[in-house]
């Protein structure tokens, strides 16, 4: 499968009855997302940048278009296990211990936990949650419980990773944190990245492009490239010309 | 801690009353015995007790295991297809509504030896577990399943990894209710006849001796036994699953959106009314039960409707309904007005809630209509019994809905009235009673099949009247065409009545902006 982990999305439209009323979260959307890149998705909320996901997740289906993982349908992609994900609710089950969460995908696509202990500590290892193997997530902080379901998106080593608001949930400080520890972990597994968020400095510091959406309906707005070398250091957050890009993504954002 | 000293307190005043009462014969004249004769009785009769004891745990204990295996698979399976839940639901509807004594003569002609007191077990059992089940398995977390679904999982894998061990532990609170149910099932199957030994096959023959504290024994054995099993599932469900939310009967079958055509839900509709008719037919041809004593649903309609003797059978019917119902109305009316009463007085004074809830709690799963003997030895064999029977076992479940209820109205919404000085009683007529109206439509669902339960024992066992002794007449007469009768119109009373209120349910809470309670 390696050298074939593009994601593509092909008119992709969809809408959804809430109330009696129909409204179009995605509306004729097209986009590629090269083998090895990451791709950043902003929007305005309902925007259907996290319906987007769903759909290349095959958690739901489109009403209109196509969307391959290389070569392959969401669910046939997804079952093969070389796709990861994380949502911005780490949602681990609460009788699992962590070491037992981060293994959940095994379990699901049908793989033996012994052949991943390695794998696991390493994640583990990288995560930082040394010596909290097996805590139950009621014992963990919450950045804790996040990074245990960074760890379980990562566990299939896959060549995909999906991310829907994954620091959604935490605190500036932590937040940054976890995008430092994002882009490392990023760049070790050179998986092609598809990160859904809310924050605009997120997705500049983290992406080689930015999507930004707009709303009613859902549409792609404009597509911003950013030229940042790598890998980016912590200061580059304070940098004139990290800010520069920041607001020419707002700007887009506020015509959007 | 102050609450346990509260409790053993209360207990010791209660007792010592008790023993006060009779022994100077107070109460109808020693028909409530002093707790120490009873206990010196239940040491006099102690070689009786074992095979009584034991046949009562064998039936309940087989039932208790069959029941609940159907019940769980039967939930895994209405979950993994909402179509089998949509087929099933007037199975499951009359599983809930059913008297289970109506039935207990039919389960005694077709089936032999323990089966039938295994069935009713097992019936008992069916309806909580199975709902437990359901309500366990589609509350999981939709974040969980999202996980498991985005690893290309599908149903059988959310099923095995997240939702079976999420639903545990509602599942065990279902049994927590299903173990008194058991034996409760089994004692009734006992009244019915056939076996020597049970402890309701002991207490129908000591009925007739004038001794009072053997029935009291016999009374308070069957009580300790549910309460043991009660007690033994709950302690299981806190240990096991931390699960220490009051547990109470659920008083509807469950039903999940389905996405059908209009035609396809009338189909389905349809079908969900004839599946109950085609399993009995099939259970009677699988059974190979004999033609005489068999009858199937044209068989019912032959009888009522005719054959030659169908005129006296329906007029026998028609006066025994006009007995029945309408003290199973008034039971059922007075034994909800006195919980609705007493829940907006615990909401007034919640000290007195504090205390009563877990009395209330506790004995709602007993097996009260069982204790029937001892009611009527303390009221006699006239209409009150049959009323006070009826209400006591349609109050407990329904005052403990209706309370909870109160219970669950947001603060925010009692302080606004008091935030502009309104008394407790302009509160309660402005928030509890109009909040409560969801859950007493939910206390009449439940309560619905109880009355009519308390009715047909009290009408059985002591008053010589209406549908419940023409049930045991028949019995004696080997009519078996007005046995099974008498069954199905019992069930399909409950059945209607249940309907009715679902109806009205449907028509009335959302136009008040509510929404109908499990």
């Amino acid at each position: 499968m390696a050298g074939d982990r593009s994601i593509s999305f092909r008119n992709v439209s969809k809408s959804f009855v809430a109330r009696g009323e129909r409204f179009t979260a995605l509306d004729d959307v097209s986009m590629d997302c090269p083998p090895g890149s990451f791709t950043a998705l902003i929007g305005p909320s309902g925007c259907g940048k996290s319906t987007l996901l769903r759909l290349a997740l095959g958690l739901d289906q489109p009403d209109r278009g196509d969307i391959r993982i290389g070569r392959l349908a969401p669910r046939e992609a997804t079952a093969s296990g070389d796709t990861g994900v994380a949502f911005q609710d780490p949602a681990l089950l609460p009788w699992r211990n962590v070491e037992a969460n981060i293994a959940l995908p095994l379990d699901v696509i049908g793989k033996p936990r012994s052949a991943f202990r390695d794998r696991i500590a390493e994640l583990i290892d990288l995560v930082g949650l040394k010596g909290f193997e097996k805590s139950l997530p009621g014992e963990l902080s919450g950045g804790m419980r996040q990074r245990a379901s960074i760890a379980r998106a990562l566990v299939t080593r896959p060549g995909i990773l999906f991310l829907d608001e994954p620091f959604g949930a935490l605190d500036q400080i932590l937040r940054r944190q976890m995008n430092i520890e994002l882009q490392r972990i990023w760049a070790d597994s050179k998986a092609t990245t598809l990160l859904v968020t809310h924050g605009i400095d997120e997705a500049v510091f983290l992406a080689d492009r930015v999507v930004v959406m707009q709303s009613r309906p859902g549409r792609i707005a404009t597509v911003i490239d950013v030229p940042f070398a790598r890998p980016r250091p912590k200061e580059l957050f304070t940098s004139p010309a990290f800010h520069a890009l920041n607001d020419v993504v707002t700007t887009a954002l506020h015509g959007a | 801690m102050t609450l346990r000293a509260g409790w053993l307190r209360n207990l010791v005043i209660l007792l010592a009353l008790w023993e006060l009462l009779g022994r100077l014969h107070l109460v109808a004249s020693g028909a409530l015995p002093a707790p120490s004769v009873i206990l010196l009785k239940l040491w006099a009769d102690r070689a009786d007790y074992p095979p009584h004891v034991l046949a009562t745990l064998e039936a309940s204990i087989l039932g208790f295991l069959v029941g609940n295996a159907i019940a769980i698979a039967a939930g895994v399976l209405f979950v993994l297809s909402p179509v089998a839940l949509r087929l099933a639901r007037g199975v499951n509807i009359a599983i809930f509504a059913l008297p289970p004594i109506a039935i207990s003569p039919v389960l005694v002609l077709t089936l032999s030896g323990m089966t039938p007191r295994v069935v009713l077990a097992a019936l008992g059992c069916y309806f909580t577990t199975m709902t437990a089940t359901v309500l366990g398995l589609t509350q999981a977390d939709a974040r969980s399943l999202d996980v498991v679904r985005a690893y290309g999982g599908g149903r059988w894998s959310m099923m095995r990894l997240v939702q079976l061990r999420s639903a545990l532990p509602s599942m065990l609170g279902g049994l927590r209710i299903a173990a008194p149910n058991a034996v409760l099932g089994a004692i009734l199957a006992e009244f019915g006849g056939g076996g020597r030994f049970g402890l309701g096959t002991y207490l129908l023959g000591s009925l007739g001796r004038a001794d009072p504290p053997r029935l009291w024994g016999i009374g308070l054995t069957a009580t300790l036994i549910a309460g043991l099993a009660y007690a033994a599932f709950a302690i299981l469900g806190n240990h096991i699953a931390g699960a220490s939310r009051a547990v109470t009967i659920p008083a509807a079958a469950p039903s999940l959106p389905g996405r059908h055509s209009r035609l396809a839900s009338i189909l389905l509709a349809l079908a969900a009314i004839a599946l109950p008719l085609v399993l009995w037919w099939l259970l009677l041809k699988g059974l190979g039960v004999p033609e005489m004593i068999a009858r199937t649903p044209a068989g019912i309609i032959d009888y009522l409707f005719l054959a030659d003797s169908a005129g006296s059978a329906q007029s026998r019917l028609l006066a025994a309904l006009a007995e029945t119902l309408p003290i199973t109305l008034a039971g059922l009316l007075a034994g909800l007005a006195f919980a609705f009463m007493l829940a907006l007085l615990v909401d007034v004074a919640p000290a007195l809630g504090r205390s009563l809830m877990p009395v209330a709690l506790v004995t709602q799963t007993m097996p009260l209509v069982a204790l029937t003997p001892l009611l009527v030895l303390l009221l006699g064999r006239g209409t009150a019994v049959t009323l006070w029977i009826t209400i006591s076992v349609t109050f407990f479940p329904s005052f403990v809905t209706i309370a909870q209820g109160i219970m669950m109205v947001p603060r925010p919404a009692l302080e606004v009235p008091r935030a502009y000085g309104a008394g407790k009683l302009k509160e309660l007529r402005l928030v509890a009673i109009p909040a409560s109206l969801p859950y007493l439509f939910a206390a009449l669902r439940l309560a619905v099949p109880r009355a009519l339960l308390g009715v047909m024992i009290a009408e059985w066992l002591a008053t010589g009247k209406g549908l419940g002794n023409l049930l045991n007449q028949s019995r004696g007469y080997l009519d078996y065409g007005m046995i099974w009768t008498v069954a199905v119109v019992a069930v399909l009373i409950a059945v209607v009545f249940h309907q009715v209120v679902i109806f009205t349910e449907r028509r009335v809470l959302p136009r008040l902006g509510m929404t109908t309670v499990e």
